[in-house]
């Protein structure tokens, strides 16, 4: 375990080197919660609710929402893995001493603990600059299940990256459809709008997908919605990450030994 | 005298022609050398219609749903939005189809020394990487935008005229020259900076919530900022209104200024850049 923690303090550490990502990183999610502000206070003008939420209830969600997607940093693993695999580098992962999986969540772990701060800091400011009456969650169960499908939805699709950029090892170019998955995640995910927003029909049938419980659900909860849905969520989450990770077993099985070491 | 004049007048038209030719040869070459290249990676070829596409169509599935839940946003009907989506689709594609992926390739151009093959060519360094990385599998985007923007216009039950229609073109060409000009102004700040990936990140994050949010939503300091600093507020938003008849006489003079404006700084930020280049290593 202590090989995965110093992946995770080298990591950490190296994101000191990069610091206008720091500075970009909080950016981005300033310039959600400012877009998100100015559509929605557009919609919300002559209205109270829209689609059961206050204006400051929908502000609330996309700051939690922002927040959330911006930590959610694992898109990159799948590029690596497959641009490593197309030019033969992946060795690096088999000759080290570690579980591949393994590596690039220590390695998740370090960076998004680094950012964790920061994304905070600038979500705290625009709640205080735009005197946003943020509202939060007073039931302890729902904050719990919310934090830990935080987690387990940052599992997930770290495993589903991961699988992604595996699947080079069959099909060789999968970029065109990364991007097209990221398009995708960023809709189902609840990080645009959310879900509540999409038919009824569509809403019950993604709450079958784990992508409902990355980011959406966690943040209807710490919000104070949905509230009735909390444990079977963090069930549900759990469940789609054990699937996930006997898929990622079989792929690696399956498709590894195709790996010649010196590129596509 | 006059003869003189005339001759004069002749030879300089013969020189326009005939650069006119020279480029258009130019053209024809560098489309077939593009086509050459994408044959051999095919599915490159339709990569950028399936990717933006996708984009598009989670856009209006996202402003579908918000309109299942309000009449209007702002002064815009569901109508007006799909209009919307439809010409920042078309603007971009058009892009794509044309010019995006050869400007994109400036900064590593810059920064491996690879412009020195540009600038030793006697040809402009600009529209050979304008036109050298032609897409036309983003032409399928095109059309797509197209039947967007003939659904949006007849959802929003605006009065489609001959005027109507001639001033939205005029906008969406100018608008299309303005999301041109700033792509090559922000690879351009390549000949002066180490990186600009964190520049060209900010490009994409601004367009994709521009793309979110129309201009009619700005008000005060994000007006100024998203219609005079970053005009990617205006891009859309601009050739919709002309449509809707929405469009003042002070707005459309504020368009057109911010375009010329950007020109010019697009201009001499190249020019200068050009002459700061040092070859590899700048």
């Amino acid at each position: 375990m202590s090989k995965y923690f110093e992946i995770a303090r080298i990591y950490m550490k190296a994101q000191l080197v990069w610091r206008a990502d720091v500075v970009f990183n909080m950016i981005f999610t300033i310039a959600r919660i400012v877009f998100a502000y100015l559509l929605w206070g557009v919609i919300f003008t002559g209205k109270s609710t829209v689609g059961g939420f206050t204006f400051y209830g929908m502000m609330s969600y996309y700051i939690v929402s922002s927040f959330l997607s911006q930590l959610e940093m694992s898109s990159g693993i799948s590029g690596e893995i497959s641009e490593r695999i197309r030019n033969g580098t992946f060795s690096k992962y088999l000759i080290i001493p570690v579980n591949a999986e393994g590596y690039f969540a220590a390695m998740e772990a370090g960076i998004v603990l680094f950012y964790l701060i920061f994304d905070f800091l600038a979500a705290a400011a625009w709640i205080v600059i735009f005197r946003i009456q943020f509202v939060f969650s007073h039931d302890l169960i729902s904050i719990l299940c919310a934090v830990f499908m935080i987690f387990a939805g940052m599992f997930f699709m770290l495993q589903l990256n991961f699988y992604l950029g595996l699947l080079t090892l069959k099909y060789q170019g999968i970029g065109i459809f990364l991007m097209i998955k990221n398009n995708l995640v960023a809709l189902i995910t609840g990080t645009i709008v959310p879900l509540v927003l999409f038919p009824e029909i569509m809403v019950e049938v993604m709450k079958f997908l784990p992508f409902y419980y990355v980011t959406y659900l966690p943040s209807m909860l710490l919000t104070g919605y949905n509230q009735e849905e909390a444990v079977l969520g963090a069930a549900v989450i759990s469940l789609w990450c054990l699937v996930m990770q006997v898929v990622i077993k079989m792929t690696w099985k399956k498709y590894i030994r195709k790996f010649d070491g010196v590129g596509i | 005298m006059k003869k003189d004049e005339i001759k004069r007048k002749s030879a300089a038209n013969n020189t326009w022609l005939s650069k006119a030719r020279k480029y258009q040869r130019i053209l024809k070459v560098l489309v077939r050398l593009r086509f050459q290249n994408l044959m051999v990676f095919r599915l490159d070829f339709l990569g950028p219609f399936f990717v933006d596409g996708s984009l598009f169509i989670i856009q209006l599935l996202i402003f579908k749903a918000i309109y299942a839940n309000v009449d209007s946003i702002g002064s815009w009907g569901s109508g007006a939005m799909i209009l919307y989506i439809g010409t920042f689709s078309l603007l971009n594609a058009a892009s794509m189809t044309i010019c995006f992926f050869g400007i994109l390739g400036i900064p590593y151009k810059i920064r491996s020394g690879e412009m020195d093959l540009y600038l030793s060519k006697p040809v402009s360094p600009l529209f050979r990487l304008t036109f050298e990385c032609i897409n036309p599998g983003s032409l399928l985007l095109v059309v797509f935008s197209i039947f967007i923007i003939v659904y949006g216009a007849k959802a929003s039950n605006c009065r489609i005229t001959v005027h109507a229609v001639a001033s939205y073109l005029f906008w969406l060409v100018l608008m299309a020259f303005l999301y041109y000009i700033m792509e090559v102004l922000i690879r351009s700040v390549s000949f002066y900076l180490i990186s600009t990936t964190r520049i060209e990140q900010l490009e994409e994050a601004l367009l994709s919530l521009c793309f979110k949010l129309p201009g009619i939503a700005m008000y005060g300091i994000y007006k100024v900022i998203f219609y005079c600093i970053l005009p990617y507020g205006i891009m859309a938003t601009l050739p919709v209104q002309s449509m809707l008849g929405e469009l003042t006489w002070k707005t459309a003079l504020q368009g057109i200024f911010v375009v010329a404006v950007f020109a010019v700084i697009t201009a001499l930020v190249w020019k200068k850049g050009i002459r700061h280049y040092n070859s590899a290593g700048s």
